[in-house]
């Protein structure tokens, strides 16, 4: 467009008049020496001219850029009228920040978590390789990988240009302050390069650094730079102390260094929850020795350009099954690869969850949208005297509605600005509170595609909602309207009809998002509810990792534990305690071993089809503080001195399937390997599930401690207070017995189990909270409808009480007129619920999606809700007076 | 926003005449540099005071066709000693001219062969 014209509007308007003026002048004079007076010469001349102002407004329409003209013309009218209403404004306004808030924040996460490429060079050339054995019950539907494996595909040339390696690593760093527990990973040499992501400062990994002696070299991350270091910059290239031997510091890696943390990359490899350390892969004799079967090797690979990915899945195959073939010839197994793309790893399991959560927030914004076409509606109708006073005087009707949407999309553009900043905030709550996937990938900026998003969402939702009103705007007739004036256009049977069709509308949105709510909320009641097999309340677990040097001995680490649970034991206020290596709800990944029968005796024949125990070694006093009951046989003794074990129930199921637990006492197996000590079964004890609950039950095996004395252990405390309070003094005891020892972190069972349904319970406060606020919207809405009705038909109520209408027909009346696309609303709402349920079926827990106690629920809360949204302004209506009704309404 | 719409809503007189007036400016300005009044003038003595336009819907229309390239405008003075925009053909305007003139005999042609067939 031309801006020099537009700059140059008041000399374009100077000229314009000039113009006119010359002409008329001009004709004047032409009448005039025609004969004519100057008086009837100027009237005949304006007359033959016409209105001077259309003229000229005609005129300015030929202008270039001419709509922006408009526009601005309609959005300074637009401000003008809405700050006539301040109150309906601000309703309006804040309906819009909610509702674009809202969808802000989630297609905020949504994009973060599942649309921007991820932070690494070419990420979508990345796999996860993962292995599929055709063992029948297994825990994991897969396997990660075995170092065997690693250096069998490291070495052939296939479609992948490169491979990397990580295991999970947790070390003890000294020196430079309080001793610290570390959670960190090994890493292949080519890491930091195959992600292509470079430490910020130093260096990465040598390819040489992979040999025994010379990986004494770590990078670190930026947090504990920061936090530790307080980002020294010379610490590159000095020493370290981890786990008691000085480690060379190389490097520090970026900030925004995305790695899987968890049990993200693979569910057999537990990463701590913060990646802090990483240290060259260097493996030992022992590690190399072919019967070493660990799979705890997770591998990623790099798809050459151009390659096909599903070529190179089938050459990583048969290296696979050619490598398992010379190992055991005898063999038959078939194992197979499969490829996880990287960003599966990180979104693959909250996809679902993250999806739902958006449909949520858009169900809300949508019941915002109806409430606000609803309102302008309103408005339009009561304003049919003015749009008919604009059309008598020239209006276009393409101006009417441009206005009409001017205004709705004024106002929803500035919702949208307010609930941009509210996404803001809520994102960071969303990413703090966010189970770790959302935790990892979110960043709370709000940034371009997300502020775009909220504005283009402003757009949609403002013209959505202006279009109806708009189009009723210059329905009426202009003749019509202008003698009708506002009585005569709000008995308007079309408006009126329509609005109700809106309410009806809402309501169905509004129940399909509270029956999910619902059934969330049920689901989320029935996890926390289950019965774990050990007590969640009251109990402190402390996560301890006793270093190598100073415990070399299985004795000296029973020892250690069985004093200090001793003397927590002793501490008041204190009722259990005990050690367990790994606590079950947390690490079920270490120590997974497979387990025989006693008869079996040739490994590779039996391998694939015995069950995976998980080996724990417990302490004395570890039951009474878990509450894990026994179902049959015994404890273990002070001293065991046969190798003895406590099986988990459904773990015995497996291995003697359909044999009553009492016979089951008294048998024998054998861990790991064929050739392992007999261990003999002392009891059966209850079930324990995982964190979530969701899954089933874990096939436990626990041992006495002194058989199974790990360095890493967790103590778990029984207190007979509600609260935390324990923990200094727990604190301070393991303090008393080793000062050296890393400061433990200590959780409540709570926040375990809690932490555990982080993903479950993050959709279900979101979708519970936007039902929340789309029952209220859905409420407002039933109201402003039933109290307009009310208002504008004053005179007929009036009139009913006059010929004899009690109170409470008005009331009965008003009421059932309200109720009426409420309930329509409901059932539509209701089976779009029920099929949206099955759809979500994989996330409930406990519950079919018919559910009940959820869909009775719903109908209560929607019925009492609009009944109460209805109730109030019939009262109003029956209280009416009806001489006054009459004479003024 | 819509250009054409509320140009279509401005005057009946001027939705008539749309297309004609368009030519008909295009045609006396043609000739020579004129004024807005003076191609008033001109089109009512053309057509014998059978066309009858509201003087004001020429404004419009003169602005348009400077819009779209076919007429350029200058401000000079009149003889009177006055100063009045002066509009005059472009070589765009030429062209348009000789099309639409091309256009409405053909039209007209059409037009007086129906006219006769039906007779």
């Amino acid at each position: 467009m031309n801006w020099n014209a537009w700059f140059r509007r008041g000399q374009w308007e100077h000229r314009v008049d000039s113009e006119f003026r010359f002409h008329l002048e001009s004709q004047i004079n032409d009448y005039i020496n025609q004969g004519l007076t100057r008086k009837e010469a100027e009237l005949r001349a304006r007359r033959e001219f016409g209105p001077l102002e259309l003229a000229k407004d005609d005129s300015r329409d030929q202008k270039p850029g001419q709509w922006l003209d408009h526009f601005l013309r309609d959005v300074r009218y637009a401000c003008r009228s809405l700050r006539k209403s301040p109150g309906f404004a601000a309703a309006a306004i804040l309906t819009f920040a909610l509702g674009i808030g809202a969808n802000t924040a989630i297609f905020g996460v949504v994009h973060a978590v599942l649309i921007k490429p991820l932070r690494y060079s070419e990420p979508e050339q990345i796999y996860n390789v993962e292995v599929v054995a055709p063992r029948a019950d297994s825990q994991f539907s897969s396997l990660s990988a075995t170092i065997h494996i690693y250096h069998e595909w490291r070495k052939a040339e296939t479609a992948f240009g490169a491979m990397s390696a990580l295991k999970p690593w947790e070390c003890t760093l000294t020196g430079d302050g309080e001793p610290e527990l570390l959670g960190g990973a090994h890493v292949s040499t080519n890491f930091f390069a195959f992600l292509g992501v470079p430490p910020a400062h130093g260096r990465g990994f040598l390819a040489e650094e992979e040999q025994l002696g010379k990986d004494r070299v770590v990078v670190i991350s930026d947090g504990l730079w920061r936090r530790r270091y307080g980002s020294d910059s010379n610490l590159v290239g000095r020493t370290i102390d981890i786990n008691g031997q000085s480690h060379l510091v190389v490097g520090i890696a970026p900030a925004s260094l995305l790695v899987p943390t968890g049990a993200l990359l693979h569910p057999m490899l537990s990463f701590a929850p913060r990646i802090d350390i990483w240290k060259p892969i260097a493996p030992t004799k022992r590690e190399l020795d072919p019967n070493n079967e660990s799979w705890d090797y997770g591998l990623l690979v790099r798809l050459r350009a151009g390659e096909n990915a599903e070529r190179g899945r089938q050459q990583l195959q048969a290296i696979l099954n050619r490598y398992y073939r010379t190992l055991l010839p005898e063999s038959s197994i078939e194992l197979r690869t499969q490829l996880v793309p990287i960003r599966e790893i990180y979104a693959g399991k909250v996809r679902l969850r993250l999806l739902l959560i958006l449909a949520a927030s858009v169900l809300l914004l949508l019941t915002a949208c109806t409430n606000i076409a609803n309102l302008f509606l309103a408005r339009v109708t009561s304003r049919a005297s003015e749009f008919a006073t604009r059309i008598a005087l020239g209006a276009g009707r393409a101006r009417i509605i441009s206005q009409t949407l001017t205004e709705t999309t004024l106002i929803a553009m500035l919702g949208g600005i307010l609930g941009a900043g509210l996404a803001g905030s809520g994102a960071s709550l969303l990413a703090a509170y966010g189970p770790d996937e959302v935790r990892l990938l979110s960043d709370s900026r709000l940034n371009l595609t997300v502020f775009v998003f909220a504005m283009a969402a402003s757009a949609v939702t403002g013209i959505l909602c202006g279009v109806i009103p708009a189009l009723q705007s210059h329905r009426k007739d202009a003749a019509a309207g202008l003698q009708e004036g506002v009585r005569g256009a709000l008995g308007g049977g079309w408006a009126a009809r329509f609005r109700q069709l809106l309410v009806g509308v809402e309501m169905a949105l509004v129940t399909p998002l509270l029956t999910s709510a619902g059934l969330l909320l049920h689901s989320f009641v029935n996890v926390m509810r289950a019965d774990r097999g050990y007590q969640v309340e009251r109990v402190l677990a402390i996560d301890l990792s006793l270093p190598g040097q100073r415990y070399l001995t299985g004795e000296s680490r029973t020892a250690f534990y069985r004093e200090l649970a001793g003397r927590v034991r002793d501490l008041p206020g204190i009722q259990a305690a005990g050690a367990i290596s790994a606590l079950p709800a947390t690490s079920e990944t270490s120590s997974n071993q497979a387990i025989f029968h006693a008869t079996d005796t040739d490994l590779l024949s039996v391998v694939h089809e015995r069950p995976v125990g998980m080996i724990r070694g417990v302490t004395g006093g570890y039951f009474a503080a878990s509450g894990t009951a026994l179902l049959t046989g015994r404890y273990f003794a002070e001293h065991e001195p046969t190798p003895v074990a406590l099986i988990g129930e459904s773990l015995a199921n497996s291995l003697w399937p359909g044999e009553a637990r009492a016979t089951v006492v008294g048998r024998t197996f054998r861990q790991g390997d064929v050739t392992g000590p007999l261990i003999t079964i002392a009891g059966v004890m209850e079930d324990v599930l995982p964190g979530a609950s969701d899954r089933k039950p874990l096939p436990i095996i626990y041992r006495p401690y002194h058989q199974w004395a790990s360095e890493r252990a967790t103590l778990v405390v029984k207190s007979a207070q509600e609260t935390a309070a324990p923990a200094p003094a727990v604190r301070a005891e393991i303090r008393r017995m080793d000062a050296g020892l890393p400061i433990p972190a200590i959780r409540t069972m709570r926040e375990i189990v809690s932490a555990s349904v982080a993903q479950r319970r993050f959709q279900m406060m979101l979708t519970s909270c936007f039902a929340f606020l789309a029952l209220l919207l859905g409420a407002v809405g039933v109201y402003g409808v039933v109290s307009y009705a009310v208002a504008c038909r004053t005179r007929d109520i009036g009139l009913r009480i006059a010929v004899g209408a009690t109170r409470s027909d008005v009331l009965r009346w008003v009421f059932s007129q309200g109720m009426q696309p409420v309930v329509i609303g409901l059932l539509v709402g209701l089976a779009a619920a029920i099929a949206m349920a099955t759809a979500l079926r994989s996330l409930l827990f406990g519950i079919a999606p018919t559910d009940p106690a959820s869909l009775g629920g719903v109908v209560l809360a929607l019925l009492l809700t609009s009944g109460l949204a209805c109730y109030l302004p019939a009262r109003r209506a029956a209280a009416l007076d009806p001489m006054t009704a009459l004479r003024h309404g | 926003m819509s250009r054409h719409g509320k140009t279509s809503t401005a005057t009946r007189e001027a939705e008539l005449l749309q297309g004609t007036l368009d030519m008909l400016i295009l045609t006396v300005a043609a000739l020579r540099p004129i004024h807005g009044y003076a191609i008033v003038q001109r089109i009512q003595q053309i057509s014998k005071d059978a066309l009858q336009i509201r003087q004001g819907s020429l404004y419009p229309a003169l602005y348009r066709l400077e819009n779209r390239g076919w007429l350029k405008s200058e401000w000079k003075t009149t003889d009177g000693g006055r100063d009045a925009k002066y509009y005059s053909l472009t070589k765009a305007g030429r062209q348009q001219l000789e099309m639409e003139t091309a256009g409405w005999k053909r039209l007209c042609e059409a037009i007086s062969l129906v006219l006769e067939t039906a007779e």
